[in-house]
This record gives structure tokens, sequence and C-alpha cells, in this order.
């Protein structure tokens, strides 16, 4: 059920005005690999920024709390970039993506990051510095790193698994 | 001994061609330079953004400079040396792609360098002045300008590269 949801999804983008106009310009595609890129820059460096002052070896002048009021904006713009443009670089090949591994690596990744990044990472970094214990701040910094880690890998992974099955039927076999 | 015959000796050193036939040598360089990037940018950003009197306004300058200079060197180091591995696996192919990318890379990276050597020699210097001042002096905007626009146009032709090379 759920997969074949997916797979109709995957078709839907596929077959999108969007999908079918980047997969068919020349230009367009790098175009938007590269809005892709820079909001993976900003991005990946506001995490560390703030996963590092949350275990206290960067920016201590300022307290956590201080220094994710002004971080989070920057991260959160550079996610939504990366949402976009990554929705708009999937649509292009949604149909093969469907059954790569490493996009589902991602994707899981990616998912696991945004829900941590709203509930437990946005509740300890908006916190006053004494609420928590250093082994907690430590702890919740090492696995927002590891969740980014994941979906930065899972995507460079991207660019060297190239799937075999090309079509739907296939899929469904 | 001329740019081309040095391009040619380098493409033929052990190094290079262990980098161009081995499966993980470059895969494996090649992502630690993009996964640098992402280190990198987001701190010179920052950075910049404070030059602009947009973050971190009520950090003294010296300090917000002092706190990321050291992953902003370290993160350039390592996508350097990275880089530069990069290269040696293809020499000829990465000075010859057609347009230019790399060429307009290798300036835009000059120039960046020339901007950081600048603020540090003008403004920079003079950062006692307006270290907490939250309207940053024009100087120090126009660096950060240029920094910014100058990253965002290295990126791209850094990705442009990958797509103008010749297939191994």
């Amino acid at each position: 059920m759920v997969r074949s949801l997916l797979l109709s999804f995957c078709q839907w983008c596929n077959n999108s005005w969007w999908g079918h106009g980047i997969r068919h310009s020349t230009w367009l595609f790098p175009f938007v690999e590269i809005f892709h890129l820079l909001g993976l820059g900003i991005l990946g460096g506001t995490v560390l920024i703030l996963n590092l002052r949350l275990m206290r070896l960067a920016f201590k002048s300022e307290s956590t709390a201080e220094l994710a009021g002004e971080v989070r904006p920057w991260m959160l713009g550079s996610l939504a970039v990366m949402l976009v443009s990554g929705f708009l670089l999937f649509s292009t090949e949604a149909v093969k993506m469907y059954g790569n591994w490493a996009f589902q690596f991602k994707m899981l990744f990616l998912l696991l990051a945004v829900i941590y990044t709203f509930t437990i990472h946005r509740k300890v970094t908006l916190a006053d510095d004494g609420r928590f214990g250093r082994v907690v701040r430590v702890f919740v910094a090492i696995v927002s790193l590891l969740l980014w880690s994941g979906v930065g890998l899972g995507g460079r992974a991207l660019g060297y698994v190239t799937t075999s099955v090309s079509s739907v039927s296939e899929l469904l076999r | 001994m001329s740019l081309a015959s040095f391009l040619e000796w380098l493409s033929n050193t052990q190094f290079s061609i262990f980098m161009r036939e081995s499966t993980w040598g470059e895969p494996i360089v090649e992502s630690v330079h993009v996964l640098t990037l992402t280190l990198f940018l987001g701190f010179a950003v920052m950075l910049d953004m404070r030059l602009l009197g947009v973050v971190l306004k009520r950090r003294r300058m010296s300090e917000v400079l002092a706190q990321f200079n050291p992953w902003l060197f370290g993160g350039f180091a390592v996508m350097i040396v990275s880089g530069a591995l990069l290269f040696s696996a293809d020499p000829v192919s990465f000075y010859n792609t057609h347009p230019p990318f790399f060429k307009i890379k290798m300036i835009m990276l000059v120039l960046a360098g020339l901007n950081v050597l600048i603020f540090n020699a003008t403004i920079g210097r003079k950062v006692a002045q307006w270290d907490l001042n939250p309207k940053t002096p024009g100087a120090a905007k126009a660096a950060a300008v240029v920094s910014i626009v100058l990253w965002v146009l290295i990126i791209a032709a850094g990705r442009a590269i990958a797509y103008v090379l010749p297939p191994p």
C-alpha cells in the first residue's frame, strides 16, 4: 500500500511539467543543483556552528540560546532552499530514485534529521544554558551531526549508485 | 619548465596514476572536498553576515573573527589539499576544460584570497574602532559582499567543472 503510493508519487513527479522541463533542458539541472549546493554549504555550516556551541567547543562567549536565535533562521532558510531544489532535482528522475538504495538511505536520514531539528534539538539549543547537563548537550549535538552526516553521505553516494531498473513495470515485478 | 610540460609530468607521477585508476581514491577525496565545503561556506557566510551587521551584532567583531578564523582556515586548508589531489588525477583535462571553468575558479580563488588580505590590511586592522558598532563600516560591508559573490561563483564553477571534464 505504502509502496504503491510512494511509487505513484514518484511517477507523478516524474511526469510533472517541472520534472519534464528540467530533464529536457541543458542548463536547468546544473542551475538548480548549484542552489542545492549553496544551501548545503550554509545548512552544514550553521548546523556545525550550533552543535559546536552546544558541546562548548566554540563560540562560548555567547549563550547557546542567543546564538541559536541568530543562526537558526539561516539554518532553516537554507534547509528550505535545499528541500525545494532537492525536490526539483528528484523530479527529473523520480522513478529511478524510487529503487535507489542511496536515495532511500538519504530520505530516511533527512526525515529523522528534520524531525529531530524541530523537536529535541530545538528544545535543547533554545533552552537556558543551565537547563541541560553537559552530557545531554554533547549527546544531543552528536546525534544531530550524525543524522545530518547520514543525509550528506547518502546524497554523495547517490552520484555513484546507478540503478539498473529504469522502467516502472520492472520495479513492480 | 613550461606549464604544459609540468602538467604532463604531474599526470605521469605515481600518485596521479593512482588517483586515476583506483576505485575509491577519487570518490573519497571528492566527498571530503564537498563535505568540507559545507563546513567552510556556512562559516564564511555567517562571518560575512556579521560584517554586514545582520547577525551576531552584539558580539565584538574582533571576537567573532577570532572564533571563526581557525575553522575557516582549517576548512580552507582541507579544501585546498583535497582539491589539489583531485586536480592531480587529471591535470591536463582540468586545466583545459571548455568552457574554462577551472581557470575561472582559480582566478576567483585568487581574488577571494586578495579580498581577505586587503580586508586584513585596511578596515580589519582598525577593527578596534568599530568593534561594537552595530553599523559596520562600508568597507567591511563591501568585503563581505565581495566574499559572498566570489564564493558563490567558486562553487558554481567547481560544480560546472565536473560537467565538462571528460569521463575517465
